[in-house]
C-alpha cells in the first residue's frame, strides 16, 4: 500500500499539496475536499503529465469516499469547479494554448476514468465532444499542440464517447475530414495525425497491422 | 473560422440528403457508381455558403438535453441525481420483479386448484419495461408530477386506502410496456388531475415541509396498488430502510407549478 500513492505522479506539487492529497487518497474525510479538487484542478491546468494522472487519482478519492459513505463532496466539488473552467474555456486558450490542451486532456481524463454506474457521466458527453470540436476548428487545427491533443483523446476516449452520441461523432469527423483535405497551411504533422484518427475510426477505433506500422515503424523511408 | 461547419452542424435531414452527403464530395470527379460526373472539376473554396443561412440560425453550446430536465445545473448535482435515480429505478425494478413473481406464483396455485389451464409464466415478464433509459426518462417525469405542492396535499388529504381508481389520481406504472404517446398521455392526465390539489393562492408553504418521507414511501407503494396481494414480510421490512442516504439527494424545492420547470418534455 506505501507504493500506492507514490505511484500517482505527483512529485511536481508543492510539498503541502502533496501531503494533502496523499491524505486525501487514503482517508478523504480528513481533508477539506474542496481544497483537494481545487489542487487537482490548478495543477493540471498548468501540468501535461499530471492532467492524465488526474483521472486516476480522483477516482481513488471518490472510491474512498464512497467507502466512507459521507456523501461524494470531492465529486461534486470537482466536477462544479471543472465545470467553470469549461465556462470559461475560450479565455483560457486565448490565455494559454497550454493550458487549454491541459484542460482538454484533464476533463477527457476524468470522462473516462470517473463512472456512475460503470456507465460515463452524462453530463461531461457535451461538454467533452463541445472541447472536441473546439480542437478541430480551422484556427485550432493550425498548431500542432491542439491537433496532437484532439487525436490523443480521440485515441483514448473515442469509442466511449461515439457509443454516448454517435450524431456528434459524426460532426466531429466531417470536420475533420474537412480539414484534413481543405484546410491550407496545416503541416505535414498535423495532416499525418488527422489522416491517422481517420482511419484509426474507421477501423472500428482500431489501427490495421499495416497501417499501425505506417504510422509507427521507425524505419519507413 | 468557417461559419458553413457551424452551419452543417446544426442542418437537418433534410438538408443534407438535399445537398447530397457532402458538399466536398461534389469536387470529385467521379460518382459512387464510378462514372465523370457532369461538371466535375475543381471548385474554388468561396462556395462555402450554398445555402445561404444566417449564423442565427445556430444554436449556442449546450452541456446537453440533461440540464433541461433537471432542476440542477451544476454538474456535481446532476451526476449526483443521475446516480440516485439509476439507482432507485434499479431498486425499483428488483422490487417489482419480485412482486411480479409472487402474485404469478399465488395465481397459478390458485389456478391449478380450480382447474383452469393456461400457463403463461413469462407473459408478465414480457410485458415489463427493462429498457433502462426508458425507465430513466419515465421516473424523471414521474419525479416533476410529485415534486410539487399539489402532491404534497393530495398524499396527505386523501390516505391511500380511501383512493378511488378513476376518481383520483394514480401514478402511471413505470414498469409496464406503453408506447411513448400513451405513457406521455398517461402522465399528462396523471398531472391534470393533481391540479385539482394546487393550493389555494396565498396559503402558507411551510406546511409542506415535513412530508418528503412520506413522498418517498408513496413512491413505491403507488406500485403495489396494481398487485392485489401479498408483500413479502421481508419486501414490506426494506421499505423502511431505504431512507438512510437521503442526506445527499438533492431534493429540489417544492414547486408551485409544474409547467415552468419542463420545457424539455414534450
Amino acid at each position: 500500500m506505501e507504493n500506492s500513492t507514490d505511484d500517482y505522479k505527483i512529485q511536481s506539487l508543492d510539498v503541502d499539496a502533496q501531503k494533502i492529497l496523499k491524505t486525501a487518497l487514503k482517508d478523504p474525510s480528513a481533508v477539506n475536499l474542496e481544497k483537494v479538487s481545487n489542487i487537482i484542478v490548478d495543477q493540471s491546468l498548468k501540468d501535461q503529465v499530471f492532467s492524465k494522472e488526474a483521472g486516476r487519482i480522483c477516482y481513488t478519492i471518490v472510491t474512498a469516499e464512497a467507502k466512507q459513505r459521507t456523501g461524494l463532496v470531492f465529486r461534486k466539488n470537482l466536477l462544479n469547479r471543472l465545470q467553470q473552467e469549461f465556462n470559461d474555456r475560450e479565455e483560457t486558450r486565448a490565455r494559454s494554448l497550454h493550458a487549454w490542451t491541459c484542460f482538454v486532456t484533464f476533463i477527457c481524463n476524468i470522462f473516462d476514468y470517473l463512472k456512475v454506474n460503470d456507465m460515463p457521466m452524462v453530463v461531461l458527453v457535451h461538454p467533452v465532444f463541445d472541447c472536441l470540436m473546439r480542437l478541430g476548428q480551422p484556427d485550432a487545427l493550425m498548431n500542432e499542440e491542439e491537433v496532437d491533443c484532439l487525436v490523443l483523446q480521440l485515441h483514448r476516449i473515442g469509442e466511449q464517447l461515439e457509443k454516448m452520441n454517435s450524431q456528434r461523432m459524426d460532426e466531429l469527423f466531417f470536420l475533420l475530414r474537412d480539414g484534413f483535405l481543405l484546410q491550407d497551411g496545416l503541416t505535414s504533422m498535423a495532416r499525418l495525425l488527422l489522416l491517422e484518427i481517420l482511419e484509426f475510426r474507421a477501423g472500428g477505433w482500431m489501427l490495421s497491422g499495416t497501417a499501425h506500422k505506417y504510422y509507427y515503424s521507425e524505419i519507413a523511408d | 473560422m468557417s461559419d458553413w461547419t457551424k452551419d452543417r452542424r446544426h442542418s437537418t435531414e433534410q438538408d443534407r440528403r438535399s445537398n447530397g452527403p457532402s458538399r466536398w464530395s461534389n469536387c470529385r470527379k467521379r460518382g459512387v457508381d464510378g462514372s465523370l460526373r457532369a461538371g466535375g472539376g475543381e471548385r474554388e473554396n468561396n462556395n462555402r455558403h450554398p445555402d445561404e443561412r444566417s449564423s442565427s440560425f445556430t444554436t449556442p453550446e449546450s452541456t446537453g438535453p440533461v440540464s433541461r430536465c433537471s432542476m440542477a445545473s451544476d454538474w456535481g448535482s446532476l451526476v449526483q441525481e443521475d446516480e440516485d435515480i439509476r439507482r432507485d429505478v434499479q431498486r425499483d425494478m428488483q422490487r417489482y420483479r419480485r412482486r411480479i413473481l409472487g402474485t404469478e406464483v399465488a395465481q397459478r396455485e390458485r389456478k391449478t386448484s380450480s382447474g383452469s389451464s393456461g400457463s403463461h409464466d413469462s407473459k408478465d415478464e414480457d410485458n415489463i419495461e427493462t429498457d433502462e433509459a426508458v425507465l430513466l426518462r419515465r421516473q424523471k417525469q414521474i419525479n416533476y408530477g410529485k415534486n410539487t405542492l399539489a402532491y404534497d396535499r393530495y398524499i396527505k388529504e386523501v390516505p391511500k386506502h380511501l383512493r378511488q381508481p378513476g376518481v383520483h389520481p394514480k401514478t402511471p406504472n413505470k414498469f409496464k410496456k406503453y408506447s411513448r404517446r400513451s405513457w406521455d398521455q398517461q402522465i399528462k392526465l396523471w398531472k391534470v388531475k393533481l391540479h385539482a390539489w394546487d393550493p389555494p393562492a396565498g396559503e402558507d408553504q411551510e406546511e409542506t415541509q415535513d412530508h418528503e418521507e412520506q413522498l418517498e414511501l408513496g413512491d413505491v407503494m403507488d406500485i403495489e396498488l396494481d398487485f392485489p396481494t401479498l408483500l413479502p414480510p421481508c419486501a414490506a421490512h426494506s421499505l423502511s430502510v431505504q431512507g438512510e442516504d437521503e442526506d445527499f439527494s438533492g431534493t429540489p424545492v417544492k414547486l408551485q407549478k409544474t409547467e415552468d420547470v419542463e420545457p424539455g418534455m414534450f
